[in-house]
């Protein structure tokens, strides 16, 4: 539990709220003519402003051509009809605002925040980066040669990868499956042209959305916004199909990734978990909690309270617009691998075969609680809930029945939900390691594939 | 309360006088019991919340040869039971009151962070003072822990080439002084702490009058006097910690260091010796490390990460220290640039400050960058602890967080240009290479 400690820039995640039953702050919702869906909510404790705009222009939309959206979101800070790529930064920096741009999954955006004296310059500038990229070449290539250099890079850092080969294993034939910082032969591929492409078909009115939380008047801003963005003319928004993947699984399988020099194994086990609207999702974080979800929890305790095999192991669920996944995660030393996965797969035995008491279910309640509102405190993360509102398409009662939906979780409910949702068998694991060393002791586990890490891909 | 420490920032950007800000150094109230132990309270009712953070002086400075990492190994056994409360009793206590905690240990000092709903004050002291009068060290618990914090040094070295190089750079830019030891301690020395060892540590460093704590939220300041007085009061109070004698000589010629890893491109880190934190020349050292890597217009990720491809990455940072620490430079090579190669081109970005300085302009632009990084440190209840708490260890009061905007705004373009030429020299500087197994430089 130790943090490198920096002076001043010590953030330690807040913890807030817990006893409040918290609420969505009002808000007003409206569409442009074009299509653009606006958020405007007024915070006014502080005077900042803070933008979350979501485009439907994620990697689930690359194709074969991994990392594509990654490059095109980078690419959109690359210059513009009115100012290049440093100007841009050097306007940014100098008042101290954030900008930045990404691709995730299931949508690409923009996040800045800024204080409102500077709003006339940050308005203007991402009504640029928005509206009229160039996606200068010169720069676009110099990017793609960092990319290229840091898809090697990161594979120094089996936690920095596992995430790729575990979702590459579990999502089989659906794009999540892609990597969407692309690999080494795709990323050479995309030209500066590609990304202006890209974003000419993915950038759209009618499937973005742009959301304002800050020190503002509504009425002041619904007209700036209508200026800046109302006359802005895209392609039609694509209306594809997709179908949700299937993840069930008729055996264990096991992806052994050889890095010659590990001295430790990092692993995640696990298979199937929840889209992002699960009515469920609630329930499974709680239960979630007990086994993997904070300190106290069954993993971490059997783990590295009770053995010292490591030091830390939890588990988690990934949700997507489409699907989701489980994982538990940790890592040991080479030459206990095979004690901490055991028991690992014990403790998860364990949550299906005891199943949750009252009093540990109590205290996950109070935990659970007390973690969430600190989620959405800052103006800048009531923005991106407002974004991912548009995204997966949920509105505020998701948050304003949380603690409801808490409290009223029974240790009978729990033992639906872990029959419902938590794996127990034919389980899907990644081990990044020195496959000399652990190979045959895995083959235990399910049918085994065997990878090098310095391979390209995942 | 946030609402204050945004009106603080906006009036420092217009250049108006901190002292016109509704936070102010009079709202912390502050008491010391007789044991020693330091208190500073605020009271922020704008969530039903708060927080304590408890500041010991004692960090890797504090070891010798044989029982490095001890400090930090206190930071994981401060969890594992004492008189009143079992193993496992404190987490559990916690989390079942809908808290959370957290600790970090530096070389400095080791700081214990609880995060817990108002009502839970009393039970946040009862668990604290328990642990602090009388921790158990349990040799079964000792020897389970061990072998977290093995993993957790293996897990930083095996995803962190930093810190790898951190560690050796460290070790050879000081000679003496115990800054030279890493923060997690000597493998061999993890392996082999005694029962012993524990205890005198323990009692060396545990003594209340060697800690701060620091309560901000929805709290009384009343209130939280009498539970100290009721709880950490009884905890008698031992002789001060022994000073730290060795002092490092000045550095009188370049040092070099290289080691090896099956990595990409080289890895470069220049460190040069600077003073200790609360030395006039801190607030200049500081703005100089954002003017080399803070934003994509800083000098060196502009020069060598934007507009060329000689680095991938390059971050800066001032080592803070009761002593004199190390200013950190360090740059991750782009393809087929060399460790040579990139040394001299961050070297002439140095040279460059030195020779020419930095414009009004820019120096402005991290002092607007200083300031919005401050405030938004304490927009939280969270970040308004850590930095009272850190500043009056630091800096000996926590009234100087007060000042230090005003500090940042007075620095000069010639203080930036003095601090570059004095500290930033060839004498001064130790340089180390993490350099990739394959392909060894010449």
């Amino acid at each position: 539990m130790k943090k490198i400690f920096s002076l001043l820039l010590a953030i330690i995640p807040v913890f807030a709220m817990a006893q409040n039953n918290f609420k969505v702050p009002k808000y007003e919702k409206f569409k442009l003519k074009n299509g653009l869906t606006i958020y405007l909510m007024e915070q006014h404790e502080v005077p900042l402003i803070n933008v979350s705009a979501v485009f439907d222009a994620g990697s689930i939309q690359d194709g074969e051509r991994f990392g594509t959206a990654s490059l095109t979101a980078d690419g959109l800070l690359f210059g513009t009809k009115k100012y290049t790529k440093s100007q841009i930064e050097e306007m940014t920096d100098f008042v101290g605002a954030n900008l930045s741009t990404y691709a995730s999954k299931d949508n690409a955006g923009l996040v800045s925040s800024f204080a409102v004296k500077d709003q006339d310059k940050l308005f203007d500038i991402i009504q640029q980066v928005l509206l009229f990229p160039t996606f200068d070449a010169t720069e676009f290539n110099k990017h793609k040669e960092r990319t290229l250099l840091e898809l090697d890079q990161q594979k120094e850092s089996p936690r920095s990868v596992i995430g790729n080969y575990f979702n590459a294993l579990v999502f089989k034939n659906f794009p999540y499956a892609n990597p969407g910082g692309g690999i080494k032969s795709t990323v050479e591929n995309i030209s500066s042209e590609d990304a202006a492409a890209f974003y000419k078909s993915n950038y759209t009115t009618g499937k973005g959305a742009i959301a304002i939380v800050g020190d503002f008047k509504t009425a002041d801003m619904k007209k700036r916004i209508t200026t800046l963005f109302g006359s802005w003319k895209t392609a039609e928004a694509r209306m594809v199909k997709r179908v949700a993947p299937d993840l069930e699984f008729d055996k264990s399988r096991v992806l052994l990734v050889n890095k010659d020099d590990a001295r430790e194994t990092t692993f995640l086990i696990g298979g199937k978990g929840v889209d992002y609207n699960s009515a469920d999702y609630v329930p499974v974080i709680v239960v979630n909690t007990i086994l993997g979800g904070r300190f106290t929890s069954w993993l971490n305790d059997a783990l590295r309270v009770n053995s010292g095999l490591t030091y830390g192991a939890n588990s988690r669920f990934a949700r997507y617009k489409y699907a989701g996944t489980f994982a538990i995660s940790t890592f040991t030393k080479n030459a206990t691998t095979v004690p901490a996965i055991d028991m690992a797969l014990q403790v998860l035995d364990s949550l299906h075969t005891s199943g949750i008491d009252e009093t540990t279910l109590a205290s996950a309640k109070a935990y659970v609680k007390g973690d969430f509102p600190p989620d959405y405190e800052s103006a800048g993360a009531l923005a991106r809930l407002l974004t991912d509102m548009f995204v997966f398409n949920f509105d505020e009662n998701y948050i304003n029945t949380f603690q409801n939906k808490v409290d009223g979780l029974t240790t009978a409910q729990a033992k639906e939900i872990i029959k419902t949702y938590f794996p127990k068998d034919k389980l899907q694991f990644v081990l990044v390691g020195k496959a000399s060393e652990i190979k045959d002791q895995v083959k235990k586990y399910g049918e085994i594939t065997e990878k090098q890490i310095k391979a390209e891909g995942f | 309360m946030r609402l204050k420490k945004l009106l603080l920032f906006s009036a420092l950007i217009a250049g108006i006088s901190v002292a016109h800000a509704q936070t102010k150094p009079d709202d912390v109230k502050t008491f010391t019991l007789a044991n020693g132990m330091k208190f500073l309270v605020l009271e922020d009712h704008s969530i039903p919340t708060a927080n304590m953070y408890l500041f010991w002086k004692v960090g890797s400075r504090n070891e010798v040869h044989g029982i490095t990492g001890l400090s930090h190994f206190f930071e994981h056994m401060m969890f594992n039971g004492s008189k009143n409360y079992g193993p496992k009793q404190f987490d559990r206590v916690m989390e079942a009151n809908g808290g959370s905690n957290n600790a970090y240990t530096t070389e400095n000092v080791t700081v214990y962070t609880d995060w817990f709903q108002k009502d839970a004050l009393e039970t946040i002291f009862k668990l604290e003072s328990d642990r602090i009068a009388s921790l158990s060290i349990d040799p079964k618990m000792v020897e389970s822990e061990r072998g977290v914090v093995l993993s957790e040094r293996s897990t930083g070295l095996e995803n962190s080439n930093y810190r790898m190089l951190g560690e050796l750079v460290q070790s050879v830019a000081f000679q003496e002084h115990p800054y030279m030891f890493p923060v997690i301690g000597f493998e061999s020395d993890i392996k082999s702490w005694t029962q012993e060892d524990l205890e005198n540590y323990f009692k060396t460093y545990y003594s209340p009058n060697n800690a701060t704590v620091v309560v901000v939220g929805d709290i009384q300041a009343d209130q939280v006097r009498k539970l100290a007085d009721q709880y950490m009061a009884p905890i008698p109070a031992r002789g001060l910690p022994p000073k730290i004698r060795t002092i490092e000589p000045q550095q009188n010629g370049e040092r070099r260091v290289n080691a090896y890893k099956d990595i990409t491109t080289p890895n470069v880190l220049l460190a040069y010796h600077t003073p200790q934190t609360g030395h006039e020349d801190y607030y200049a050292l500081d703005l100089f490390s954002s003017l080399l890597t803070s934003g994509n217009s800083s000098r060196l990720i502009k020069s060598l990460v934007m507009d060329t491809t000689i680095a991938s990455r390059a971050f800066s940072f001032l080592g803070e220290g009761f002593d004199p620490n190390i200013f950190n430079i360090y740059a991750i090579a782009g393809k087929g640039v060399s460790a040579p190669d990139l040394e001299k081109a961050l070297l002439a970005q140095i040279d460059l400050i030195i020779k020419d300085g930095v414009s009004e302009n820019e120096l402005q632009k991290v002092k607007n960058q200083k300031l919005m990084e401050f405030y938004r440190s304490l927009e939280t209840i969270n970040g308004k602890a850590n930095s009272m708490g850190t500043y009056d260890v630091f800096f000996g009061d926590y009234k100087k967080m007060f000042e230090a905007p005003k500090l940042y705004e007075k620095v000069t373009t010639e203080d930036i240009k003095r601090v570059a030429a004095k500290y930033f020299t060839e004498r001064n500087r130790t340089v180390g290479y993490l350099l990739p197994e394959k392909n060894q430089e010449k």
